[in-house]
Formats: C-alpha cells, structure tokens, sequence
C-alpha cells in the first residue's frame, strides 16, 4: 500500500512536470530561438566587424574605440537621455493623475476608462501620422489654434530641431498614460480604505492624504513602474521612426534608431552590436540602481 | 480534459511549433534547370518584372521564370538576410545602386562580364556595375531625371513652357512667376512641388557640379542648390518640407492633380502618370516633359546633353544558384538588357537601360508627349549616378540626408550644415 502509494505520487509528480513543461516549451522555444541567442550573439558581434555575409573578423576593442569618438552616438545618446529625463516624470504624473481621477465612483468612468487606454492600443503608424498632421506647422490645428489666441511664431513641431523633441515626448506620453494609469489603477485597489478613514479622522486634507497614505501605498507599483517606463525611454524606436525618422537633423536621432541605421541601413552589423550592447548596459546598471535603491527605502 | 491527455496535446503543440518554426520550406522555387528564381517587388503595380519573365518565356518556351516577391520598402533588408540564410532566388534585382557595394563586396554576386560583353554600346548605366573591370549586374532599365510640367497650368499663369534652355535659376525664376500668376488667375496651385527626398537636390549637385565626388566628404557644391531650393520655399513658391512631411504627401497627388504646375522626377513617373490618369487617380491634363534645369548655360539648349542623374536598376546572380542554372541565368540578363526587353518595357512606360532602342515605342504609347521638347528630355541626356558605387556611399547618404532635413525645415543654415556634415563624414566615416 504504502510503496503503490509512493510510484502513485511519482507518477503524478512526473506528469505534473511534464504537463508544466509542455505549456513551457512552446514559449520557451521562441523565446530561446527568437530573443535569447541573438543577445548572447550580439555580445560576440560586438567585437567583431560583420557586413552580414561571410564570417565576423574579431576587432577586440575597435569598435568601442570608434564608439568614443562617433559623434553621432553621442548625439544619439544626448537624445535618448533627453527623452527619458522628460518622457518619465511626465508620464508618472499624468498616469498617476488619470488613475487617481477614474479611481472615483463617477458616472460613465468605465467610459474615460477606455477612452485614456485608447492611444495604447490604437496603430503607432496612425497614432504618428494623425500627430503629423496636428503638429504641422502649415495645416496644422495646434498652431492655427496659437496663431488664434495671438502667438505669432508658434512651434515648429516635428519640422523644427527645437520642437521635435518636445512634440515627440508629448505624443510617447499620450500614447503611454494609459497603460500606466491601468496598472496605478490596479495599485490603488491594494491600498486599505481604513488608512484614509484613519487620516481623515487625524485632520488630513487630500494633499496630505496623497502624500501619507496613497504615495507609499502604491510604492511597490511605482517601482513597477518607473523601471517599466526607464526601459521603454531607453528603447524607443517606432514612434519617432514614424513622425520624425530622426530629424530635423539629428534632433531626435535615438539610440535604438542608430542601431538601425548602422545596422540595417549601413550594414555595419558589428558595430550596430556594439551599440547595442552600451542601450543594454544602460537599461541594466539603471534598473539596478533602481532595484537597489527601492530596496534601501524599503528596509 | 485529462491531465496526460493535456500533456500530449500541450507536447505536440511545442513540437509542431519548433518544426514549424525551424522549417527549411524552400519557397524559391523549384531546382529544375527549367525554371529560374526572380526577385522583385509589388508584382501588382510593378509589371515589369512579369514583362521581362514573359518576354523571356516566349523566345524561351522550354524555360519558365517565377517571381518571388518582396516588400518594397524593405527590399534590401529581406535580401540581404535570404542571400545570407542561403534562400534568395537564382536572379535579384539591384533596387538600389546604395546598396550593391554591400552585394558586391559580399560576393553575393556573380561575374556576369560576358553577359555584359554582348550587350549593345547603347546600354546606359552599365559602368555603375563594374568593379575592377568585371561586371557584376546587367542593367534593365535607366531612369534619368527631367522636368514634368502642366501645360493648362503654365497657359494659365502665362508662362512659357519649358524649351531645353533653363538653368536653376531660371527654373526658380519661373516658379516664382507660375506662382504669382497662378494666384492671380484664381488658381491654388503653386508653381513648383520638390518632393521630400534629399536627391531633388543633392542628386543634381553631384553630377552637375565639375569636381563634385561624393566620397571627398567636401559637401560645398551643395550650397547653391540648397541656397535656391530654400529661397522658393520662403517665397511661397513651393510646399515646405515641413508641410510635405508632416502631411504624407506625394509627388503623384501634388502632380497629378494640379496642385503644382512643375516639379522635377525621374522617368519612372511617365507609366504612373499614364496610368494614373487613366484610373482618376489623377487628374486628365495635358503634359510634357523638359531637360532637367542645368547648373549653367554650357549644357542647355537642344545642341547640347544635359546632365542629369539617375541610379540604373539591373539584375545579377545568386552565387548560389544550382550551378547547372548559371548558364540559364545568364541568358535571362542577357535578354534583360537587350533591344528586345527594351522595347517590352518601353511598351509599359519604363525607361529601358537600352533607351535608343525604345525610343520610338514609348512615344508610341497613348498619352506619352510627342512635342519635340519631350522627344529631347528623353532620348538625350548625360544620366550620372547619385549614388556612386562605394564603401562610404551608404552611411555618407544617411549624414546628407540629416543635412537635407536640417536645412529644408529651417532648423540649420546651410553653410553650418555644410560645415557639420563634412566634419560627421571625416569623423564617423572617412577617418574612423
């Protein structure tokens, strides 16, 4: 009894891991295929110089030699950092503002609910082109409506090496907030109502309640939240490929857009590697700081 | 469900995806020596890949050519990775002459010299093709930039049509006075349309300036055109670049429905107008094509050739085609660039390399002008390449493609645009 109990256990163990497996595998092969061996790869390719045909010639350090002295990386990287220093704050603040207004028992909020989450889903090619078009400087209804109210040289937006930035950053937050309301949302269901009770019995007003009660009751989310915006920032790509392909100029020439472009625009796959690899370490020494910064707070 | 039944499944599922996902499927079309892989791309709107395969087959007719098709706007892209997993088809086209240096240098190509030795002295472009005396791609056809003007327009506004003689300043001047006169007569059209490409003017400074060379990293010959190109576009005379981009717009819709009375294009835009005015996508009117505007006097007016510019766009061979293909291969480029695929091409509206041959079957096409001025345009012309064959051709377009959006939009002036590309293209191209 007791040993056909044991194999009987065994059985279920091993069909259990099976079963775990066979749900696992399918991902897991894309993901290993897909996304794993290219990074490993691109870690190799780094060092190398590499037109695609043919095999790599390893170049040691050249590369990251080059990289000091390329000042379209650097450009590049100003650029990146720019947005991030702007894009993040910008984005916590609405998303965590919308969260805090649709957080209420309103009529129709499922509604702006939806409406806010919109932009996430809708087709960044769309989402582009319809900015484009409001932010031209020409036929455009953001500067016909500043010409109204009496700005005589408004903005010019996407077409102008000062204004891309801004009007890109405005239009990544746009598309974002949303998102990110979403998850403050849900961060904001995991904060006890009796703490607000309590403070509202102390004499808090809503501001003091914001501070004292709902931002550290949301800090797991805003962690959450901050690395998921950090990555995002370092990495974005499509949407200034769409509105700007970079420019005017290099105004909005990004990191990721320079992989591209020395990548599969120049073929310089060695080097596109190894700029990757410096967005790589970028995104990864910030979000262990931040890792070991929440966890400071948190002790 | 039972639990084992659900590992099975869940197993077989993994398994049909990794097999599925590691496949080989060779989709490139069949081995057999009678049939020949060809590369191209929107089949649909793009009949002259189906035009030179069926030409083929009828002198052919034991030899089949199926085409595999691409996206065009990543044409280079989804070939550079088939040619390196070994899954690109026998013949490629060479979309654009940016990108052959890559191809070439890669050896992705083959040695197609005695190809090229059988082909007629008229064969344009042929040169852009040829590294250290051998020659790696046959071209097909040779667009070359002219101007294309509406005649209602320039009648309504009062200006003569072009004849041959203008220079760019005397293109710009009659922009000015079309714009002027257009407004005057009631009309929304502005006298010019300059597409958003860094070529409408870059192209034209490098083959028309004397000593221009595109791999000195010395970008002062593009300060005139530049100079003239912002100039109309302060005056009124031409949408800004701004407003072109931000608003999509093209050149066939700024054209074709009379939005502008002139603009400058390579000849590809003959078949489109054509068909486009036979489908209502654009408007019916009556057109005609001139020389491209001339840096100076010394190349305008009909006893002269006018410079222009144009990349070829020929065909080569995979290296790794069935070996005993090559020969097949080889006689599809043959025919490609010879009088006979001229004339089949000429017959859709595309400018063929062999463009003598062709002449008389292009005007011969409902709707082509046949005023003497358009005869002109396109039979005689000095076409250089825009892209000369290169190392540096392709990250130093990318540098000029910064400056072009720099200085179009406003953003830089063009002495310090000038200034900053040449110091980009000796730091992060030419020295590094």
């Amino acid at each position: 009894m007791t040993v056909a109990g044991t194999s009987g256990v065994r059985r279920r163990s091993g069909r259990n891991t099976l079963l775990g497996w066979s749900f696992l595998l399918p991902n897991f092969l894309g993901f290993a295929v897909l996304t794993m061996v290219p990074v490993v790869l691109l870690f190799y390719y780094a060092f190398t110089t590499w037109d695609i045909f043919g095999g790599a010639e390893w170049t040691g350090l050249d590369n990251a030699r080059q990289l000091v002295h390329d000042a379209g990386f650097w450009t590049a990287m100003r650029n990146t950092l720019y947005y991030t220093a702007f894009h993040i704050p910008l984005t916590l603040v609405v998303s965590l503002g919308l969260a805090l207004l649709l957080n209420r028992r309103l009529r129709g909020v499922a509604f702006f609910r939806t409406v806010a989450f919109f932009p996430y889903i809708a087709s960044i090619v769309a989402v582009a082109q319809v900015w484009n078009m409001l932010f031209s400087p020409g036929y455009g209804p953001i500067d016909a409506v500043l010409r109204a109210v009496g700005v005589d040289n408004p903005p010019g937006w996407t077409t102008s090496a000062d204004w891309s930035m801004p009007a890109v950053i405005l239009v990544g937050t746009w598309r974002e907030m949303g998102y990110f309301m979403l998850i403050f949302l849900a961060g904001l269901q995991t904060v006890p109502g009796e703490l607000y009770e309590a403070a509202r019995v102390d004499g808090a007003g809503a501001w003091q309640r914001l501070r004292a009660v709902t931002l550290p009751g949301l800090r797991p989310t805003m962690f959450f939240v901050v690395v998921l915006l950090t990555v995002n920032s370092f990495k974005v790509l499509d949407l200034i490929l769409v509105m700007t392909n970079g420019g005017p100029g290099q105004s909005t020439l990004v990191l990721a857009q320079y992989v591209y472009r020395k990548g599969f625009e120049e073929n310089q796959f060695g080097y596109a590697s190894a700029v990757s690899m410096v967005l790589f370490l970028l995104c990864f020494l910030v979000t262990v700081v931040q890792f070991v910064v929440n966890r400071r707070r948190e002790a | 469900m039972k639990r084992s039944t659900a590992a099975v499944l869940g197993a077989a599922t993994a398994l049909a995806l990794a097999l599925t996902g590691c496949s080989s499927g060779d989709d490139s079309g069949g081995d057999g020596t009678d049939t020949l892989t060809l590369a191209g791309w929107s089949l649909a709107t793009t009949p002259e890949f189906k035009a030179l395969a069926d030409g083929f087959h009828a002198a052919h007719p034991d030899i089949t050519v199926e085409l595999k098709e691409y996206d065009p706007k990543n044409y280079d892209t989804q070939m550079i990775a088939d040619l390196a997993a070994g899954k690109a088809p026998d013949i490629y086209v060479q979309k654009t002459l940016k990108n052959f240096y890559t191809y070439q240098n890669g050896k992705q190509l083959l040695d197609v010299s005695d190809v090229a030795a059988g082909l007629g002295p008229d064969t344009n472009g042929l040169a852009s093709y040829q590294v250290e005396g051998k020659t790696y791609a046959i071209p097909y056809r040779q667009d070359s930039w002219v101007i294309y003007y509406n005649k209602a327009l320039f009648d309504q506004a009062r200006v003569k049509y072009p004849d041959g003689s203008w220079t760019w300043d005397d293109y710009a001047a009659a922009g000015r006075r079309l714009t002027a006169g257009l407004e005057t007569a009631g009309s929304q059209a502005l006298g010019v349309y300059q597409h958003v490409w860094q070529s409408t003017l870059q192209g034209f400074a490098l083959a028309q300036t004397p000593g221009a060379d595109l791999s000195s990293g010395d970008f002062g010959y593009l300060k005139p055109y530049y100079t003239r190109a912002v100039d109309l576009q302060k005056a009124g005379a031409q949408v800004s670049l701004g407003d072109a981009t931000t608003n999509n717009l093209t050149y066939q819709a700024q054209f074709g429905k009379q939005r502008a009375a002139m603009m400058t294009m390579g000849t590809w835009y003959i078949a489109t107008l054509l068909s486009q005015q036979k489908s209502g996508d654009a408007d019916r009117f009556e057109w005609g094509i001139a020389p491209a505007p001339q840096r100076d006097k010394s190349t305008t007016g009909t006893s002269a050739t006018p410079v222009t510019f144009a990349d070829p766009t020929g065909m080569g061979i995979n290296p790794k085609i069935n070996k005993d293909k090559i020969e097949t291969a080889k006689k599809f480029l043959a025919y490609a660039g010879s009088a006979d695929a001229a004339k089949a091409l000429a017959g859709i509206g595309i400018t063929p390399a062999n463009t003598d041959a062709a002449a008389d079957t292009i005007f011969a096409v409902p709707g082509v002008p046949t005023d003497a001025v358009s005869k002109f345009a396109f039979t005689k012309h000095e076409t250089r390449p825009e892209n000369p064959v290169g190392k540096y051709t392709a990250p130093l377009q990318n540098i000029l493609n910064d400056l072009h959006t720099a200085v179009m939009s406003g953003s830089t002036d063009i002495d310090t645009a000038i200034a900053e590309a040449q110091d980009r293209a000796r730091n992060e191209v030419l020295n590094k």
